[in-house]
């Protein structure tokens, strides 16, 4: 291995080159820049490749259409290396590098993203709808298996996380009601403020993020990659709909699975509540109990139930639109599974301050 | 005798309780262009994958210019990756980057060279594998199979390596894009004074651009030599592969 090495004598216009040359030789170029090389004098080179030989093509000739210098004592294998170089040299000219996007584009871009979602929502909405029309007439073409299947997942295998979040949550929310309740001796109302909070915002709200989390981007990375491995294709070529194989049988089973799943977190949360009413409050469970069934009025509990089915349909949407959309590449799957996720987080929390408005016009 | 690039001696490979490969022995020399033919499931990939690292042998020993493949320290086989480059069978281009950065990712990772002089070299082996500058700044997805395989052999190329592995180079192609790939490979492998090392299935490669054939069967090396040497061999696999080409021909001339 002998070392690259570059001289240039400016009397004759020559550059010699010794050594070996490649991608590495960079460092042993000499500055050129306002000198004209006549010409290379090659005749000590122990080795040239491609990387090599344009490197020093586009040290001597900072310009594509300036004359090339002579070649001197070059062999004829690097000299049609050279050749073979400078032939195609044209397609590797310097390109502008992009111009940089201000704060403003990026703005537009990101509205303009948000309108597109919008109405590829809407949009798909659309088309569901008319699938559903067919299905309807057509009962056989049910995907029972499949919507079984997906109910397993979302709902069964949803049960140990969404418990455990909510009886933290409830024991976090007992505790800091009942700091304050203490100080005014107004411990029992806070079974009335833990029971109003739990069942009508933080279960639904919770257990809505919590499976637009876990089942929004499982399902959004799933039709994802089976866009990617042209299964979707598949299906189609088979003579069956996408929308009625993959779309609605989960769209279903989380409409059903996320009431069910914010019932649970209710009982969870009013469970944490009652160990820290017990510990810090002196409420036994018995009277918690009673006091629950004095207070609890059923619309409470329904208004939050009420609100599962409606995430889970945006939840579903969101998640099997930004699946469906994936390009064949797997970044695409990536950015299109985090964009389900905050998407369904926006939805729900939008979702939810409607509703709030909405409930006390209507003054549930 | 020219310099001896590859040599594999007496390699034994065992896959699940199955022996792939008794006692493979083969060797190239600089310059040649050797493929590597036998039939599906005698193991010409795994051998491949052997030779290039990703896979251990149970036994033998595999050298690339004088090197143990699976004695070198991670350095030593660092320095033993910059000289040879691989194209895979399908590509295994990184579908995230653009054709440009594809090409240009081993000049990131293993020279000090600038980001934007690295995609200038990438464009320069784009251009000399024929395609056009419009296919830089495109994702994989874009591109046709032909041309895939194109950027994948650019990207095997960037390093500018002496030796050159080829997984089935034409599996996938309609046959007039075959052909003019296996005339890129020649024309590279000639004007940059490559070493290839090819395992492939197509009868066409084999008789228009390759220098020596080496054939695997049942776990060992049959025969090795150029095409007209092989047919001398008697061996029914080698003998119905040679005449399904035969038969194509004379049903060609016949129409």
């Amino acid at each position: 291995m002998a070392h690259a090495h570059a001289h240039f004598d400016e009397a004759g216009g020559v550059l010699i080159v010794r050594g070996d040359w490649d991608a590495d030789a960079a460092a042993a170029l000499p500055d050129l820049a306002g000198k004209r090389v006549r010409a290379i004098d090659g005749a000590g080179l122990t080795r040239l490749d491609t990387n090599g030989a344009w490197l020093l093509l586009n040290a001597v000739r900072p310009q594509p259409d300036a004359p090339l210098p002579e070649l001197r004592g070059f062999v004829p294998r690097h000299r049609a290396l050279w050749a073979l170089v400078a032939r195609h040299d044209v397609a590797a000219a310097a390109q502008p590098s992009p111009p940089r996007i201000g704060v403003r584009a990026l703005a537009g871009r990101g509205a303009l993203a948000m309108w597109g979602h919008l109405v590829g929502l809407l949009d798909f909405v659309g088309r569901l709808t008319l699938e559903l029309l067919t299905l309807l007439a057509r009962p056989r073409l049910w995907r029972w298996r499949e919507f079984g299947a997906q109910l397993r997942d979302i709902f069964v295998g949803a049960i140990p996380i969404i418990t455990g979040m909510l009886f933290l949550l409830g024991v976090v929310f007992a505790y800091l009601l009942g700091d304050q309740a203490k100080r005014y001796g107004a411990n029992i109302f806070v079974v009335d403020g833990l029971l109003a909070a739990i069942l009508r915002e933080i279960s639904p709200v919770i257990v809505a993020v919590l499976v637009a989390g876990r089942t929004g981007a499982a399902i959004t990375a799933q039709i994802g990659t089976m866009k990617v491995t042209e299964e979707i294709d598949a299906i189609r070529t088979l003579g069956l709909s996408p929308l009625a194989v993959l779309v609605i049988p989960r769209t279903l089973a989380l409409v059903i699975a996320l009431p069910l799943l914010v019932f649970l977190g209710d009982i969870a949360g009013i469970l944490g509540g009652m160990v820290v009413a017990k510990g810090q409050l002196d409420i036994s469970f018995h009277m918690f109990l009673d006091r629950t069934a004095d207070v609890l009025l059923l619309k409470t509990l329904l208004v939050g139930l009420g609100k599962a089915p409606v995430f889970a349909v945006f939840i579903a949407l969101i998640a099997c639109r930004m699946g469906l959309t994936v390009t064949r590449d797997a970044r695409s799957v990536g950015a299109h599974t985090t964009s389900t996720v905050v998407q369904s987080l926006v939805a729900i929390i939008l979702l939810n301050a409607l509703f709030a408005v909405m409930f006390v016009r209507l003054e549930i | 005798m020219a310099e001896t690039v590859i040599d594999v001696r007496d390699v034994s490979t065992t896959l699940g309780g199955h022996a792939i490969h008794r006692g493979v022995s083969l060797s190239v020399a600089r310059g040649e262009v050797v493929a590597l033919i036998g039939g599906s499931g005698t193991g010409k990939s795994v051998l491949l994958r052997e030779i290039i690292g990703l896979q251990k042998p149970q036994a033998g020993r595999i050298e690339l210019f004088g090197q143990s493949v699976w004695d070198a320290t991670p350095e030593q086989m660092n320095r033993l990756r910059r000289r040879f480059g691989v194209l895979f069978q399908d590509g295994a281009l990184f579908s995230s980057l653009t054709v440009e950065d594809n090409v240009a990712t081993p000049l990131f990772e293993h020279t000090r060279l600038p980001r934007p002089t690295c995609r200038q070299l990438a464009r320069l082996k784009l251009a000399m594998v024929g395609l056009p500058e419009a296919a830089a700044k495109k994702r994989p997805s874009e591109l046709s199979g032909g041309m895939r395989k194109r950027v994948a052999l650019a990207r095997a190329l960037a390093l500018d390596p002496e030796l050159l592995f080829l997984d089935e180079p034409t599996s996938g192609l309609d046959p007039i894009s075959a052909r003019a790939f296996d005339r890129l490979i020649r024309l590279l492998a000639d004007s940059l004074g490559l070493t290839v090392f090819l395992v492939t299935h197509d009868l066409d490669t084999l008789f228009s651009i390759i220098d020596r054939v080496i054939v695997l069967s049942d776990g060992r090396v049959l025969g090795a030599g150029t095409i007209d040497q092989l047919k001398h061999i008697d061996d029914p696999w080698l003998t119905e592969y040679f005449a399904a080409r035969a038969s194509r021909e004379e049903s060609a001339h016949g129409s």
